[in-house]
């Protein structure tokens, strides 16, 4: 059997499961809505995964990012864990070797990545608002009476720019009412929501940093060829696409875990498939050890504690740690 | 009487100093959710971090009994100075009649300094009053050292938390002190405790050194910085804070005569980015950036309080910094909204950015 590695995001709005070969080629993807339950769509995506690759390639490495990457690695037994910034620029770098910009707006953030050499040298987060980002123009687009999935070719069809205030969410949404109510087409207004989500983004995260081309869009945002279009706008360069850029993170965990095993020469930690059927439960409960009020989370496996985090002072993580955690779960 | 202080850092020593002076000392609580929660609904929402955190601190000490306030002043235009007039105020309205001793520079006013000494004084002879603020000086350069020599043994313990149980061991001991002989054995048996932590061996490519820079009370109090030094440390980071006690005490209490000029010298570094004194500790952090690189350290980690104007100057002018000097920085704003699993995030991201870099200069 030849073998495969899996790369697992697990996103504020969506979580992607996806396989890779050894040369980094995409033979599985899957992705589907977080919708609150990371733990189902994880379970969701494995199924599905079991279904295409089993009898015919083995599972040799995982890993996982995103905001839920501690939870989705502990459930299924990940080899590398990690940060979801690294693993877009890793993703995005094989698949654009000579990029220096790369673009990145999920569901409820958005990162700049600069890279040099193949290397990352800079990024920035979004920080303190979601006006950036794919749930506010998920937001508006409900707001509009518009499919989010119609959203791009609608702000292509516009005729007239639209200037809307898109420093924040709130404001935006105010501006936008009045726009309307000046009989603005709805075209109009969606390209200029574009436009004013990318204009935020570039003030946001860019400031004072230099734009070098080849630039790369990556994310759920640029299924939107709206804000692509507004991209080059802005920045007066073409933007690139990739292929798979809704997966992009999961396919960079995938690509660091294979990198992992291939150095160390290891064994996976994978649970196996079978892992699916495990009973997996996370609970969380208020700590009154002393007046910070942590919440702590408790993850069991088949009724045995394998996990918590949350506490500030790291007595719960230590508890667990002395515990012995070598939990057999097969 | 019995006084209370801003918590900030190790504590040991204020307590020390003014215990040394013959009053009862109440020690606030270290800031924890219930400190922010009160400060934050006691603070006009404008008010920066510190201010927030050390009113809610303020009204845990005064729910403490606490009848007055030794506290310091601000540096130049930064809202600081203003800060415990607004504080006592807001106590005041809360029903607590403290006495706020505030002391600023020596350097800008002499004779108020003086008096807000004789306040604290009572009926302590001078000389009382001068070794004792001698000795606590001598004391917190000594924890200040330990800490120093803890921080860049973090990154390496073999049973991960043990280094944070030798520090904690540490304060204890130092809480003891008295007298000179009693310093002297308690310094000695920190540095057993610390040549006792197992460590694992790492090669010099994959030590990664970072220096923390900022606003003061972010990158002292860890309460509130998301422990930063202990989560760094954790993940394999040596690092080295911008400010300690014992140099804000040789700067801003000592005459001139005890000093060194490395303050002068990290200011110096600063001029040319930031010409006049703007306040707050922005020309600092800019110096320091420049100073810890000098130093050979890998990266810069650059806190500020959320809305921090000063900071905020220095901001703008770290991507200047980091391409003129060739070093990554990351900058935090932090506030009581900050959310830890983002900044996690960054802190992760951050360290890989720096090992690659460093693997690259070595493969060079």
């Amino acid at each position: 059997m030849r073998k495969a590695y899996v790369g697992i995001d697990v996103g504020s709005v969506s979580t992607n499961v996806v396989a890779i070969d050894e040369r980094n080629d995409l033979l599985f993807d899957y992705y589907v809505r977080t919708n609150g339950s990371p733990i189902e769509s994880v379970k969701k995506g494995l199924e599905k995964l079991k279904k295409s690759v089993d009898g015919k390639w083995t599972v040799c490495g995982v890993g996982t990012t995103g905001s839920g990457r501690q939870l989705a690695g502990l459930m299924v037994g990940a080899d590398v864990i990690k940060n979801e910034i690294t693993a877009h620029a890793v993703a995005t770098i094989n698949e654009v070797p000579d990029v220096r910009t790369i673009f990145e707006i999920g569901g409820q953030d958005s990162k700049i990545i600069f890279v040099k050499d193949q290397m990352v040298v800079d990024f920035a987060m979004n920080t303190v608002c979601a006006a950036g980002t794919g749930s506010f123009l998920d937001h508006q687009a409900e707001r509009l009476g518009v499919a989010i999935e119609d959203f791009g070719s609608m702000a292509l069809s516009s005729e007239n720019d639209v200037r809307i205030a898109g420093r924040c969410t709130v404001f935006a949404e105010s501006d936008m009412i009045a726009k309307q109510q000046f009989g603005f087409s709805k075209p109009d207004i969606i390209n200029g929501l574009c436009l004013a989500l990318v204009r935020n983004y570039i003030n946001n995260l860019a400031r004072g940093k230099k734009l070098e081309p080849p630039f790369v869009f990556q994310g759920g945002v640029a299924a939107n060829m709206g804000i692509k279009a507004a991209f080059e706008k802005e920045i007066g360069q073409e933007v690139t696409i990739p292929k798979y850029h809704h997966v992009m993170g999961a396919i960079g965990a995938g690509i660091i875990a294979k990198e992992e095993i291939e150095r160390t020469g290891k064994k996976t930690t994978f649970r196996g498939f079978h892992a699916l059927q495990t009973e997996f439960l996370p609970t969380s409960f208020i700590c009154n050890g002393c007046s910070n009020m942590c919440e702590v989370i408790k993850v069991t496996i088949n009724g045995q504690v394998a996990a918590m985090w949350g506490d500030r002072c790291g007595m719960w993580q230590e508890k667990v740690r002395n515990m012995n955690t070598n939990i057999n779960i097969s | 009487m019995k006084v209370t202080f801003p918590y900030m850092g190790t504590v040991v020593i204020y307590k020390k100093l003014l215990e040394l002076l013959g009053h009862e000392v109440i020690v606030p609580p270290r800031p924890s959710q219930k400190t922010l929660d009160l400060g934050v609904k006691h603070s006009p929402e404008f008010a920066c971090f510190p201010f927030k955190t050390i009113m809610g601190s303020y009204i845990e000490a005064c729910e403490m009994g606490a009848e007055a306030i030794v506290t310091s002043g601000g540096h130049g235009p930064c809202r600081a100075g203003f800060y415990s007039e607004v504080h006592q105020r807001e106590l005041l309205q809360l029903g607590y009649e403290v006495d706020f001793i505030v002391f600023d520079s020596i350097y800008r006013d002499k004779d108020r300094f003086l008096q807000q000494v004789k306040k604290l004084k009572g009926n302590q002879s001078w000389l009382k009053v001068m070794k004792s603020i001698f000795f606590t000086y001598q004391m917190v350069r000594e924890i200040d050292k330990l800490e120093m020599k803890l921080q860049k043994i973090r990154p390496y313990e073999v049973k991960q938390g043990e280094t944070t149980k030798v520090w904690q061991k540490i304060e204890k001991v130092f809480d003891k002190v008295m007298i000179k002989q009693e310093l002297k054995a308690v310094v000695r048996q920190g540095y057993e405790w610390l040549d006792a932590i197992e460590r694992a061996e790492v090669s010099p490519m994959e030590q990664i050194k970072i220096g923390i820079v900022g606003e003061i009370f972010v990158v002292m109090e860890s309460s509130i910085n998301m422990e930063i030094e202990k989560v760094m440390g954790e993940l394999g980071c040596e690092v080295e804070r911008s400010h300690y006690l014992s140099e804000w005490v040789k700067d801003n209490m000592l005459p001139s005569l005890f000093k060194n000029s490395h303050e002068e010298e990290i200011l110096k570094k600063g001029e040319p980015y930031i010409e006049i004194n703007i306040g707050g500790h922005a020309k600092q952090t800019v110096g320091q950036i420049i100073d810890f690189k000098e130093r050979g350290y890998d990266g810069i980690i650059h806190l500020m309080p959320f809305g921090c104007l000063p900071e905020l100057i220095s901001q703008s002018i770290t991507p200047k910094l980091s391409k003129e000097y060739d070093i990554p920085i990351l900058t935090l704003s932090l506030d009581e909204q900050t959310g830890q699993a983002n900044n996690r995030t960054r802190l992760e991201a951050f360290i890989d950015l720096i090992k690659n870099k460093k693997i690259r200069q070595y493969s060079a």
